[in-house]
């Protein structure tokens, strides 16, 4: 198991590589007893990220270069990456656990004939251990193939250190262009943003938690009470069309830091969660003590919002006079 | 497949699949623009249907198997993901009539409520891979039982949720697709069908909120991202209607399948790793206590 090699496939994000790449050298480590992993990039003119890693990590790099590997797509990307991997009798091929990697990982995986454990938070023992049930519960997953794709949660792992050492040889490859039922045409910015969020140095969230879409005027008055504060809310609620999307914070959404956030029942799933690590104070408040927000929230309070709230307004307002 | 499809049509039109059956027996000679608009525009789709728990919180660890066992009066319900993609289903069947819309889902016989439920909604056609085997089924045991199943039905679309809320894996649709060598795009915030030229674009929701356009051939797999549409609430006697409805069974030891590539050594409840205390006392109390910390912090301003 211990020598299998250990392949991180990289990703960009408008032409940067990610930091969830980088975390995912500190989980390759742990996979493969302290060994360094390899790195694959693939894009249409990727050399100078592929020395920012070989440079950061110290790690081999392998570039996959070809005008159709400009933007992701899953069918271009496994075709490239087979090349290199099909070689492999016995590897681990990680990617993060993000809109790319969750998308080709099951891809790879039946292609190489692997395992595929997705949405990974720890490594040990001959396991993977997976949050389920919104982080209620974690499972032990045992891949048993010679060859494991796993993906990793963005923020279970710290990202490496920069390394002291020389950097990492890098060696550039042509990816033969195939035909494929699929094309990614494009990525458009997104258009509708509540800059207010980025701004606010408190933030009130509304999550399914509360209920109804009434219980967002609780949420309002909460956040007037502050100064420089503004309303988000957690994916589910947005769908549920009790708030719209431009104030929804997480993977798909916007990433706050504000001085305070105020949790109101959200259940703390790791895509909103993830959205929210910069803040310096996290206040949740929800009527399940077993809620994975409170494994996140500084200070955690089991009530119903639809009463603490206005008691806590009560208060706030006596206070502020 | 629509080009195999077109080719049964032509040859041998009342067992046309894409005509509902009362609309064949209503014109047993279809005319020459209803046999063109037939042949083009309806859709075959498949919806890949989960039953999840009602809530995970009346789950518990069994000691016995390291599984999750489920109380006995433990409520179950769609997946709500899934909802998304079956009313994302049915909205392409509203703009493309004769389109059917199968809904699929794999369990034990509990599933079959779901799946009424889906016919409910408006689904034309349930069918259940029951299977009773207890303990672990991996991402890949149940999409090779949906990608077995769904291989000679020549489907033009198969749809999932973008995961499901009880297993969080993501994999499903994925697999299926790579099972049967189909294109897939995943977390689809919006879509194009385009049946007249067997293509479908659509937007992928990614990080950040930005949106990534994929054009794919048909037949392809979608798994569909919650906020797409609003899914429509069954009026009861619909949903009652559809106890009536029969479902198609299928019992899982009869499709063959790969042996899983991953086992489940048990589940855990997370070590609570959080710094963070609660404010406990009366709701007053706790509020005082809240407005205390803000007060120490600086943050009322």
């Amino acid at each position: 198991m211990e020598n299998r090699t250990v392949y991180i496939i990289a990703e960009l994000r408008k032409g940067c590589i990610t930091q969830e790449t980088y975390e995912l050298v500190s989980f390759a480590r742990v996979i493969g007893k302290g060994k360094n992993p390899v790195f694959l990039l693939l894009g249409k003119n990727v050399n100078e990220q592929a020395r920012e890693i070989s440079k950061k990590t110290g790690c081999y790099t392998l570039v996959l270069l070809g005008d159709h590997l400009e933007h992701y797509n899953a069918l271009s990307y496994a075709h490239a990456l087979m090349e290199i991997l099909q070689e492999e009798e016995a590897a681990w091929v990680c990617l993060p656990h993000t809109s790319m990697g969750y998308d080709l990982a099951p891809r790879l995986a039946v292609l190489l004939k692997a395992a595929c454990v997705t949405g990974v938070e720890s490594a040990g023992d001959g396991s993977l251990g997976r949050p389920i049930h919104s982080g209620r519960f974690m499972e032990e997953i045992v891949p048993k193939t010679p060859r494991v794709v796993v993906t990793l949660l963005p923020g279970a792992f710290r990202p490496c250190e920069e390394t002291a050492g020389p950097a990492g040889e890098v060696k550039v490859m042509r990816a033969a262009f195939t035909e494929a039922p699929s094309q990614t045409l494009g990525i458009a910015e997104s258009l509708h943003r509540d800059s207010a969020l980025k701004d606010a140095e408190v933030i009130v969230s509304a999550g399914r938690g509360i209920g109804n879409k009434e219980n967002i005027s609780l949420i309002k008055k909460l956040a007037a009470v502050f100064s420089r504060s503004a309303v988000g809310a957690s994916r589910s609620a947005c769908d549920l069309g009790w708030v719209e999307h431009k104030h929804q914070i997480g993977t798909t959404g916007q990433t706050v830091s504000p001085k305070l956030y105020i949790a109101c029942g959200i259940s703390g799933a790791f895509q909103h969660v993830s959205g929210i690590r910069g803040a310096q104070t996290i206040v949740a408040i929800n009527t399940d003590r077993h809620a994975p927000i409170f494994q996140v929230a500084h200070y955690g309070i089991v009530e119903d919002l639809t009463t603490f709230i206005p008691i806590l307004l009560d208060e706030l307002s006596v206070k502020g006079r | 497949m629509l080009s195999e499809r077109k080719l049964g049509f032509l040859t041998c039109p009342t067992s046309f699949l894409g005509l509902s059956s009362r609309a064949v027996s209503k014109r047993h000679t279809p005319s020459a623009d209803l046999w063109q608009q037939a042949k083009t525009l309806s859709m075959k789709i498949l919806v890949c249907i989960k039953q999840v728990a009602d809530s995970s919180e009346t789950l518990q660890v069994d000691e016995r198997t390291g599984l999750l066992s489920y109380e006995e009066n433990t409520a179950f319900r769609m997946n709500r993901f899934d909802e998304f993609t079956l009313e994302e289903a049915l909205l392409i069947k509203e703009r493309f009539p004769g389109t059917m819309v199968d809904a699929l889902s794999v369990g034990p016989e509990r599933v079959s409520a779901t799946l009424q439920r889906a016919m409910g909604m408006g689904a034309d056609h349930g069918i259940h891979i029951l299977n009773r085997a207890g303990g672990y089924t991996s991402p890949f045991t149940a999409a090779s039982l949906v990608a077995e199943c769904a291989r000679a039905r020549n489907y033009d679309l198969i749809m999932t949720g973008v995961m499901a809320e009880d297993t969080m894996a993501s994999q499903t649709g994925q697999l299926i697709a790579a099972l049967l060598d189909l294109p897939c795009a995943t977390s689809v915030i919006k879509e194009q069908v385009r049946p007249e030229s067997a293509d479908i674009a659509v937007e992928r929701e990614i990080e950040g909120g930005s949106r990534e356009t994929v054009q794919l051939k048909l037949p392809a797999v979608l798994t569909i991202q919650p906020g797409i549409n609003f899914p429509r609430y069954p009026s009861f006697s619909k949903v009652m209607r559809a106890r009536t409805y029969p479902q198609e069974l299928i019992r899982a030891e009869d499709l063959e399948i790969q042996e899983s590539r991953e086992s489940c050594r048990g589940v855990r409840i997370p070590e609570a790793s959080s710094q963070g205390v609660f404010i406990e006392g009366s709701p007053a109390e706790k509020a005082r206590k809240v407005m205390n910390i803000l007060h120490e912090k600086s943050l009322l301003s």
